[in-house]
């Protein structure tokens, strides 16, 4: 069971990578940052599933803080003052 | 090969790509993205070496701090110093340093590792040993807890110290401004925080108090209350002007101040400083780690503010914590 919560972490990891891409690419500001909350999500997947894995409970504390403080970067880049959200960087 | 050991290999891959990408990258909005990516997969690193502890601080401070801080700081370098990469052709020996460097430094780097590797494996697995062996007197039931608060608490007070040097620092520099918008602030935003930041508050709490047991304490609580001090500021929230005065320096420095009392105490009363009296030693890491979070999260989010509380009555401002009442 644990070969298989590491594997489907590991698949996880991988989607980050890939989701790389659109932060590299953009083109707008808010395709970066919507690419990097998407992996917050993900974290807490891979954080859920290691933890399982480990048998170590403090794991999900830390998922549970990605998933209490993932919006906290969002609201941020929304609420700038002087960022054009809409034109490319 | 194991699943184990190809998921650690990809996450050091991706953890150098990125440190890479992220430092050559020229467009400062993006760098910040791709930071805030690998403050997630560095706590994931800290989770597959067996540190959680770690992992929990820098989760607290990569999702909540660093992210708004990097954003809110981009935005105030306003456009024309964003852009300041030039793209004018390179020089020859412009063009010649990076690869110089380069040459240099990661050989070097990993020779240096290589012989720090060499020595590790002679030497026994670490002091976990000795540690559990005097945790009992130590007035924690944590390893990590007590080397930071009780064998290794000189360390931890210059770390407070070190925080409110930092803060005076920026309060020098600058009077605080306005951050954001105050007046269109959407319904949905507002629930949202409504809903968070109770949450946030209650999480705090415990992790703090689990410090006594398991992986958390002070540092990680009182990041995780200053992103929520944060978001109280992104929806309008504001201190109250009769708080920015005493009682908020008196916030920022209760955690260093009465650190500092407690050294001062043992020093007078067993000859040592942070020596404490085993029957008391549980109540006096408790107190510190209660100032302490109060502290850390009025410092880290005074930090994102920047800047002083304004002097002059008649200006209003977005000044940090607007929890210091609930806390």
């Amino acid at each position: 069971m644990i070969e298989l919560y590491i594997s489907l972490a590991l698949i996880l990891l991988l989607t980050i990578a890939i989701g790389l891409v659109r932060v590299l690419r953009g083109p707008t500001a808010t395709d970066r940052m919507l690419a990097a909350q998407l992996f917050g999500t993900t974290a807490v997947a891979i954080l859920l599933l290691l933890g399982q894995a480990g048998g170590n409970t403090a794991i999900w504390d830390v998922a549970l803080i990605f998933a209490l403080l993932a919006a906290v970067a969002a609201v941020t880049f929304v609420r700038r003052k002087d960022i054009d959200t809409t034109t490319e960087t | 090969m194991e699943p184990a050991l190809i998921f650690d290999l990809v996450l050091l891959l991706i953890l150098i790509g990125l440190a890479w990408l992220l430092l050559a990258s020229t467009d400062l909005f993006r760098a910040v993205v791709l930071f805030i990516a690998f403050g997630l997969l560095l706590a994931l690193a800290w989770v597959r070496l067996g540190a959680p502890d770690v992992a929990l601080a820098e989760a607290a401070i990569g999702a909540g701090i660093t992210g708004a801080l990097l954003l809110v700081g981009l935005g105030r370098l306003g456009s024309t110093e964003r852009c300041r990469f030039s793209r004018a052709p390179l020089t020859f020996l412009q063009r010649l340093s990076a690869p110089v460097l380069v040459g240099v430094m990661i050989p070097s780097i990993s020779l240096i590792l290589l012989l720090e590797v060499h020595q590790l494996a002679g030497t026994t697995p670490g002091r976990q040993g000795l540690i559990n062996a005097f945790l009992d007197v130590s007035g924690s039931g944590h390893g990590v807890t007590a080397v930071l608060l009780n064998f290794r608490a000189w360390d931890t007070l210059l770390e407070k110290g070190v925080l409110l040097l930092a803060l005076i620092t920026i309060w020098s520099l600058d009077q605080a401004r306005p951050l954001f918008h105050q007046e269109d602030i959407s319904p949905q935003l507002m629930g949202l925080a409504r809903l968070l930041l109770p949450l946030v508050i209650v999480v705090a709490g415990f992790v703090l108090w689990q410090g006594d047991q398991a992986p958390g304490g002070a540092f990680q609580s009182g990041a995780l209350l200053s992103a929520g001090i944060l978001l109280a500021i992104l929806v309008g929230y504001s201190l109250p002007q009769r708080w920015q005065g005493l009682s908020l320096r008196l916030l920022l420095a209760i955690g260093f101040g009465v650190f500092l009392l407690i050294a001062a105490a043992t020093l007078l009363y067993s000859g040592y400083p942070l020596q404490y009296p085993e029957h008391l030693a549980g109540s006096l890491i408790l107190l510190i780690e209660l100032v302490a979070t109060a502290s850390i999260a009025a410092l880290l989010a005074a930090a994102v503010v920047g800047g002083h509380p304004p002097d002059d009555l008649s200006t209003p401002a977005a000044k940090a914590p607007s929890t210091s009442g609930r806390r």
